[in-house]
C-alpha cells in the first residue's frame, strides 16, 4: 500500500487561505445551483457543493481543508435557512464524516490507486451513513434502518456521478495543473477569483 | 489562466482509467446496499403503516382511510391514509420535502419529516380482514 502515495500537496505559500477561500466560494455557488435544482427524489442530492472538498483533499493542508468543510456547512445551512435548526447537525456530521474519510483514503493511497471516483463514492456513502446514524440515534430511533438503504443507493449514485465529473474536470483542468506543477500559482489562481 | 483546458490541447493528462481502489470501494458500498435493502425489504407483505414520532409508535391499517395528526418537534404533521396509501399531507418545516414525496404502499417504504421527528412506513403482518387479532 505503500508504494501507492506517489504524490506530494502543493506547498501553498499562505498555507492555502486565499485557495480554501475561493474553493468555499465556489461552494457556495454550487449549493445554490444544486438548491434551484428540482429534486427527482425527495432527499435526493447530487451534491455539487462536495466538489471543491473533493478537489481540496490534494491541495489543502489538514487545518485550512477542514475549515473549508465547516464553512461550507455554515455557507450551506445559511442558504438553505437550516442554520440554526438541527438539520443543520446532520449536515456538520455528513460533511465531517465524508472529509475525515476522504482524506484518510488519500493517506493511504495516491492518485494512481484511487481516483476521485472512489473518493467520491466513499465520502458520499459515508456521509449518508453518518447522517442515518444520526437519525437513529436523535430522531426515529430504530426507524433509521429503513433509511438506510436509500441513502446508501443515493449515495453510491451520486457518488459516482460527481467523482467521474470531478477526475473528467481535473485531466483536463489548466488552473489545477498551474496549482499542483506550480506552488506560487496557487495564490495567483485564487486571488484571481477574489 | 483558464479553468478547462481544451480537449487535445498540450499538456492533457491522458483519459480515464478504473483504479483498483476504486472498484473496490464501489464493490464494497455496492454490497452495502444490496444486503441493507434485503435486511429491510426482503420481509414478508406488510399491510400495516407504523408512525413514530418523539419515541412513540402508531400502528394502523391502511385497509381503511384517515387522517392523523401526529405531533412533532416543531409542529404537528398530517398523515393522510387513502385507497391502501399512506402520505405525508402536511407538515410544518420549512421546505415541505415530505410533503412533496410519493405515497408508500409496500413493505419497507417509508416517508419523513426531519425537522419535525415523524417518520412513517410500511411493515408487520399482511392483514386480511377488518380484525386487528381474535382470540377464541
Amino acid at each position: 500500500m505503500s508504494s501507492t502515495r506517489s504524490y506530494a500537496r502543493p506547498a501553498l505559500p499562505d498555507g492555502g487561505r486565499r485557495l480554501a477561500a475561493f474553493l468555499a466560494a465556489l461552494a457556495f455557488f454550487l449549493s445554490t445551483v444544486e438548491y434551484m435544482l428540482p429534486r427527482p427524489v425527495p432527499f435526493m442530492r447530487l451534491g455539487l457543493a462536495n466538489l471543491p472538498l473533493l478537489l481540496a483533499v490534494d491541495l489543502l493542508p489538514f487545518g485550512s481543508y477542514i475549515a473549508l468543510a465547516l464553512v461550507k456547512v455554515v455557507g450551506m445551512s445559511v442558504l438553505t435557512g437550516s442554520l440554526f435548526s438541527y438539520v443543520a447537525l446532520f449536515s456538520l456530521a455528513g460533511t465531517l464524516a465524508s472529509a475525515l474519510v476522504m482524506r484518510g483514503l488519500r493517506a493511504l493511497a495516491g492518485p494512481r490507486s484511487l481516483s476521485y471516483v472512489g473518493l467520491c463514492v466513499a465520502g458520499a456513502v459515508s456521509s449518508n451513513l453518518a447522517q442515518v446514524a444520526l437519525a437513529r440515534v436523535f430522531v426515529f430511533g430504530d426507524s433509521a434502518r429503513f433509511m438506510a438503504p436509500a441513502f446508501v443507493g443515493l449515495g453510491l449514485a451520486s457518488g459516482l456521478a460527481l467523482g467521474a465529473f470531478t477526475q473528467a474536470f481535473a485531466s483536463k483542468s489548466a488552473w489545477l495543473a498551474g496549482i499542483l506543477s506550480s506552488p506560487s500559482a496557487a495564490g495567483a489562481s485564487a486571488g484571481g477569483a477574489e | 489562466m483558464p479553468l478547462i483546458r481544451r480537449a487535445g490541447a498540450r499538456g492533457g493528462r491522458g483519459g480515464f482509467k478504473v483504479r483498483w481502489l476504486d472498484a473496490l470501494i464501489v464493490a464494497l458500498s455496492a454490497a452495502l446496499f444490496v444486503c441493507l435493502a434485503v435486511s429491510v425489504y426482503g420481509g414478508p407483505p406488510s399491510s400495516v403503516l407504523v408512525i413514530t414520532s418523539g419515541g412513540d409508535e402508531w400502528i394502523y391499517q391502511l385497509n381503511q382511510d384517515r387522517v392523523i395528526e401526529v405531533p412533532g418537534l416543531i409542529g404537528v404533521s398530517i398523515v393522510g391514509i387513502h385507497d391502501g396509501e399512506a402520505h405525508i399531507d402536511d407538515s410544518p418545516c420549512a421546505n415541505r420535502t415530505c410533503v412533496a414525496s410519493q405515497p408508500i404502499r409496500r413493505p419497507g417504504e417509508w416517508a419523513a419529516c426531519l425537522p419535525n421527528g415523524v417518520f412513517i412506513r410500511i411493515e408487520g403482518e399482511e392483514i386480511q380482514d377488518e380484525f386487528d387479532a381474535f382470540v377464541r
